[in-house]
């Protein structure tokens, strides 16, 4: 395995995009929870200086109870971070037990989950989520799991076409001949060398993750008792005119967090997908 | 024919399933919500439990569930989408008046964005690794990353507030009444900065999409062939290379023509056009239930129907579907 890590690091560091956006990613996800911990900074915070301009006592001006926004900014990417980060490992772990599952046994197992996953491809699964958040609850949590529920059908064809090819492979059918279990086939000698394009996809999937949460509390179907940028951006959205500052800057957060992501994804995508890396090396 | 006939029965029948699981989706969804309807209609105002459980008889509710669902299932099926209590009339005559104005919106922008992207992406593979294709790259990147309500407010601060080049809200001027050629100019006056938004997204997609396939399509053998039987690049590239390169990319403007109804949400609320987005806003603030339900199912009954219709086309015209 290191010497397909030191590969893989060798043609992603190529990738300066994705290295630049990787290294500000990191730095934004030590610096926003540091700042907000270390400061202790109220995101409720309400003062007489309403709808401020960006100045030097608030880099992002104030809203219209007179909070600062950039701590209530710093507040929602930190939201946002853990949204990515939760809904990408959810998605991650249902994609690699069930793809597994389906490409391991087939038979009657593969064809039920293989057909649910082509399902919730094509069902408008935004909808979904929107419906059943808004009906029963929008609880940051529960948002979480239905985002994580509904987004893992690619991992799962992925990771199911990869065992597809490695059951059949030498190593595998050895480590079968002296008696290898199906348990330690699967986590041993299969799983591992199915993560490479699986590991492509993580970004991806927070970048979605955490699109799909700030349109969520942006139509109001939210958790109301945590700071999230799509929230922000709601009730910020009347002063749009007089105070652009308000929706302004939430929304450049999210811009900016989804944007690194996808940069992000891309380079994983040329390092870690072998059908790319001959053309770009 | 014999090939085909099969693979379309059996897409019918995986379309017909999935029908049915998307309207049981939306039934037990409502059923299992905390309360029922005559509760969250009524339920804070100060009404008798004899009252309620008269209504309760009236819609049906003390039926079994199994028959409720059977009643719901049939009523779907034959156009019936329910009775918004909220805005007191059919769910069906709300979608109608707001379903063409979501098209008006999204198939000028999704047809501009594929016209685009394809001509972007090729420029992108035929100039790889030079400034012009790093150029499309960061663009659609851009565009690709944007959530359309925010570029929505962006657009909004540029163009309506500082210039007051364009309106910002709705789809014609309020109080006016324009006739035949004003009308019409007035309502594409509104389009050009909802429909900007939606452009850019949608052209971000297919410009990488036809990159990537484009890409993929030039490192195989057959364009060799070509090559050696003396074909001009020119020939090569736009009659054979994007020839091939084009069916994932008709593949995803179909499946965005069959999603056009759910698309739009964020800008049609930013902009306040009144179309099926708009229409779920306000049903979720007005906690209007039945209608919220009839646009997953008809937005997801529009995907599955085109998906349907897509890969039959395909079956028909490429061989190598049908026997894979």
């Amino acid at each position: 395995m290191h010497s397909v890590l030191a590969d893989v690091w060798r043609v992603f560091r190529r990738q300066r995009a994705a290295l630049a956006a990787l290294l500000a990613l990191l730095a934004i996800a030590v610096a926003s929870p540091s700042v907000v911990i270390l400061s202790q900074l109220d995101p409720e915070a309400i003062s007489v200086d309403v709808l401020g301009r960006p100045s030097l006592a608030h880099a992002m001006g104030t809203d219209y109870l007179g909070r600062d926004i950039l701590g209530r900014v710093l507040h929602g990417v930190n939201t946002s971070l853990l949204v990515g980060a939760a809904v990408a490992g959810l998605a991650l772990t249902i994609g690699l037990v069930l793809g597994a599952t389906a490409g391991f046994y087939r038979g009657a197992i593969d064809h039920v989950i293989m057909r649910v996953a082509d399902g919730l491809m094509i069902v408008p699964t935004f909808f979904l989520v929107l419906t059943v958040a808004f009906i029963f609850s929008g609880r940051l949590a529960f948002v979480i799991v239905l985002l994580g529920v509904t987004m893992w059908p690619q991992i799962a064809r992925i990771v199911r076409a990869e065992v597809l090819a490695l059951k059949e492979e030498a190593f595998v059918l050895s480590a079968r001949a002296v008696g290898a279990g199906d348990v330690r086939l699967m986590f041993r000698q299969i799983l591992p060398n199915t993560l490479p394009p699986v590991v492509a996809m993580i970004a991806l999937l927070a970048s979605s993750g955490i699109l799909a949460e700030a349109s969520l509390s942006f139509l109001g179907v939210g958790d109301p008792n945590v700071v999230s940028l799509g929230q922000m951006l709601t009730s910020g959205l009347e002063y749009v005119t007089n105070a652009w500052w308000v929706p302004g800057f939430p929304g450049a957060a999210i811009f900016v967090l989804v944007i690194l992501l996808n940069m992000l994804g891309d380079g994983l995508n040329v390092a870690l997908n072998p059908r790319l890396r001959r053309g770009a090396s | 024919m014999t090939g085909v006939a099969p693979y379309i029965l059996g897409r019918l029948l995986q379309s017909a399933v999935l029908l049915v699981f998307i309207v049981t989706i939306g039934f037990f969804v409502i059923r299992t919500a905390p309360g029922d309807p005559v509760l969250y209609l009524y339920g804070a105002q100060n009404i008798s439990a004899e009252t309620l459980a008269a209504l309760r008889q009236v819609w049906g509710l003390d039926r079994p569930l199994a028959e409720q669902y059977w009643i719901y299932v049939t009523n779907v099926a034959s156009g019936n989408l329910g009775y918004s209590q909220v805005n007191r009339e059919p769910v069906s005559a709300i979608l109608l008046r707001n379903v063409p104005n979501t098209l008006l919106l999204m198939a000028p922008s999704i047809l501009l964005a594929a016209a685009g992207g394809v001509v972007l992406g090729t420029i992108a593979c035929r100039r790889l690794n030079t400034p012009a294709d790093y150029i499309i790259g960061a663009v659609s990147m851009v565009g690709y990353s944007m959530p359309p309500f925010w570029l929505a407010i962006v657009l909004i601060v540029i163009f309506a507030s500082t210039l007051r080049w364009l309106p910002t809200q709705g789809m014609s001027t309020l109080g006016a009444s324009y006739r035949g050629l004003a009308h019409v100019l007035d309502v594409a006056n509104h389009m050009v900065l909802p429909v900007a938004v939606l452009t850019w997204w949608y052209l971000a997609a297919f410009a990488r999409l036809t990159r990537a396939s484009m890409i993929e399509e030039s490192r195989k053998p057959y364009l060799l062939t070509a090559r050696m039987k003396g074909l001009t690049e020119t020939r090569v590239f736009y009659g054979h290379a994007l020839r091939n390169a084009s069916r994932p990319v008709l593949t995803m403007l179909g499946v965005y023509l069959g999603t056009m109804l759910a698309g739009a949400v964020m800008t049609e609320v930013v902009f306040a056009w009144p179309g099926m987005g708009r229409l779920t806003f306000s049903a979720i603030v007005q906690r209007d239930y039945p209608v919220v339900l009839a646009v997953f199912i008809v937005s997801g009954v529009a995907v599955v129907l085109t998906n349907l219709i897509i890969d039959v086309l395909y079956s028909l015209v490429d061989p190598r579907i049908r026997y894979a």
